[in-house]
């Protein structure tokens, strides 16, 4: 026996969050304003109505749930010149509930992820203030394509992890539903039914390589000049850090003028010469192919021995925005399967 | 084509000519992206088709790349362009450089700039491969259709366009990293002693932002529109730098990168020069 909700139940019970002011996130298709033929993104935004919703498990939004949780710019106090003193004023805490509708498992999955850094040393106000408001309802993908490597991660196309409930689609209009929490199943209350249906489980991407022989060659090949070789056409943009769902590195700068300011946090991202650049002049990581070898590290190595989780749900954004189509699973394949011999060569 | 692309290059290799090539790779299905061959038995990777979107150019004045010695680099006929302003601004070397061109057919690389392409063919490159024949003229009016498009909505429609666009900005700097013409060292975005630009991603980060990377492009931009293609958050940033490309049109008859012979509009003195404050 499961659970379902049509998808008519499911949007009638978005208009009425809407209606009760909360926001509601999911994908979107990015109207474009003007008719230029310009290719426009389906990203995950906040939407009017319940009609704007993607809600097929087929699109992968281009960028990721992370702003949901952790803003690209987040201000965190203001601050007055008054005189000779310095006033300080608090930001409001965030307040207002967030349902997420269409999520990806890929998505979601980070969160936990991700709930490790915002706790660490420190316990990040918003970021978990934010976690608390939100209640996350995922569809499991119905469709791949050639960026996708859940697997290769140890992840699924309906892996639950972050989610609060998880959607199959049965039918175009129908849904098993996969209650994983109770905030989850407080959620949808009364809008399902029980039903003797179960969704077929959706085809997952192939795996593309194997965690071991990438953690042996982290492990060993930090010298490697694979690392040049497959790297050598990065072009030192953000765009795979800012649509990645665990990329999490930001910057913390003052803005404002005499009279006073703000200080805010702002993403920032590995592959921008300026974020390892000293003050003396001196840069630690030279050139783009040191800064891609630290993507990897970080992701599969330095966060795994401190947290024990994999920075990286395999959902192919890095690629899929890159530029000049390199991401996370190009440079991984290479190095994942380049000979052992020169391991140990320095 | 695909051919005799691979067999010149593989010359090149041989004879010592260069030390890489910079070209287009073969990608999952059926996508490109540059690659850099530097032994003669690679030139096999080397693709040219309709999925070979990117302006190379922007790698010529990269020290990684530079660091792989004398280069042979594709272009089509648009990226042709930026060589010519690469070189008038004194950023290449022509002599130190082989320019294979390549022709695009007459479907071009199906991109929206495409439309308004007025030649297929590069016109000063060393070798030249492939020809585009049935090329069309294009006026003024065509180059300019999509701007003109956009300027038949009043002011306050267009400010609430851009709100609406750059509010989707990430600032991940994707537009600068693939302009074959943002090649300072340090870019003023990058300036923090004292900031210039906010570095936050919000309206107003955004527009001051994008506002300077057109003007610091305006006469300049040669209408790849590589920024518009990698923009993840997809804004048409063509716009802001045809805007630009028009007015130095209409005010002093130039287009960037298309006559090897004419002076840049930014960065050329004369005495005669109709302003009073300059000469």
């Amino acid at each position: 026996m499961s659970e379902t909700i049509t998808r008519g139940a499911l949007l009638q019970r978005v208009s009425v969050w809407i209606g009760g002011g909360k926001s509601v996130i999911g994908p979107r298709q990015v109207k474009p304003a003007n008719g230029s033929g310009q290719e426009v993104p389906v990203q995950y935004g906040r939407v009017a109505s319940a009609e704007e919703l993607l809600l097929s498990g087929d699109t992968r939004p281009a960028n990721s749930l992370k702003e949901f949780f952790f803003p690209r710019h987040e201000k965190l106090y203001g601050y007055q010149f008054k005189g000779r003193q310095i006033e300080l004023t608090d930001t409001e805490q965030p307040s207002t509930e967030q349902i997420i509708v269409g999520g990806r498992p890929c998505d979601a999955a980070a969160l936990p992820v991700l709930d490790h850094l915002f706790n660490w040393d420190y316990r990040d106000e918003t970021f978990n203030r934010r976690r608390e408001l939100t209640t996350i309802v995922t569809i499991a993908c119905r469709s791949f394509d050639s960026h996708c490597f859940c697997t290769s991660v140890g992840s699924s196309p309906v892996d639950a992890r972050g989610s609060d409930v998880l959607l199959l689609a049965v039918d175009a209009e129908r849904y098993e539903v996969r209650f994983v929490t109770e905030k989850g199943r407080r959620l949808l209350n009364g809008a399902t039914t029980t039903a003797n249906e179960n969704a077929t489980e959706p085809a997952a991407p192939p795996k593309r390589f194997e965690m071991e022989q990438l953690k042996e060659f982290l492990a060993g090949g930090y010298e490697r000049p694979e690392w040049k070789t497959t790297t050598l056409r990065c072009l030192g943009c953000g765009a795979c850090a800012y649509t990645c769902p665990t990329c999490h590195c930001f910057d913390i700068v003052d803005e404002g003028n005499a009279a006073g300011g703000l200080r805010a946090r702002n993403w920032d991202a590995c592959q921008f010469g300026l974020f390892t650049l000293h003050a003396s002049g001196h840069n630690p990581r030279h050139n783009q192919a040191e800064r891609q070898r630290q993507r990897i590290h970080h992701k599969f190595q330095i966060y795994p021995d401190k947290f024990g989780e994999t920075l990286c749900t395999g959902c192919g954004n890095c690629t899929r925005n890159c530029p000049v189509g390199l991401g996370v699973l190009s440079v991984v394949e290479a190095i994942a399967a380049a000979p052992r011999e020169n391991q140990s060569q320095k | 084509m695909q051919n005799e692309l691979r067999q010149t290059c593989r010359r090149l290799l041989e004879e010592g000519t260069v030390q890489v090539v910079i070209g287009y790779g073969d990608g999952t299905d059926g996508q490109t992206f540059p690659t850099f061959v530097t032994r003669r038995d690679d030139v096999e990777r080397l693709v040219w088709n309709e999925r070979c979107y990117t302006n190379l150019a922007t790698y010529l004045t990269r020290p990684e790349i530079l660091a792989l010695g004398k280069a042979a680099i594709c272009v089509k006929a648009c990226d042709e362009r930026a060589l010519v302003v690469l070189e008038k601004e004194s950023q290449i070397d022509r002599s130190q450089l082989v320019v294979i061109g390549l022709a695009c057919s007459t479907d071009g690389v199906k991109q929206p700039k495409c439309e308004a392409c007025e030649n297929r063919t590069p016109r000063w490159a060393n070798v030249t491969i492939g020809d585009a024949a049935g090329e069309t003229a294009k006026t003024t009016a065509d180059r300019y259709a999509a701007l003109q498009a956009f300027m038949q909505k009043t002011p306050d429609e267009r400010m609430a366009y851009w709100k609406t666009e750059l509010a989707r900005c990430v600032k991940c700097y994707a537009c600068r990293q693939v302009c074959p013409l943002c090649y300072c060292r340090q870019c003023i975005a990058d300036k923090n002693r004292p900031v210039v630009i906010s570095t936050s991603a919000t309206l107003k980060g955004s527009f001051a932002w994008q506002i300077t990377r057109a003007f610091h492009l305006g006469g300049r931009c040669i209408g790849c529109d590589e920024c518009t293609r990698v923009c993840p958050a997809g804004i048409d940033l063509r716009l802001l730098n045809l805007s630009l490309a028009r007015a130095a049109e209409e005010n002093f008859n130039f287009r960037a990168g298309v006559d090897v012979e004419a002076e840049p509009i930014v960065g050329a003195y004369s005495e005669r020069d109709r302003e009073e404050f300059i000469r």
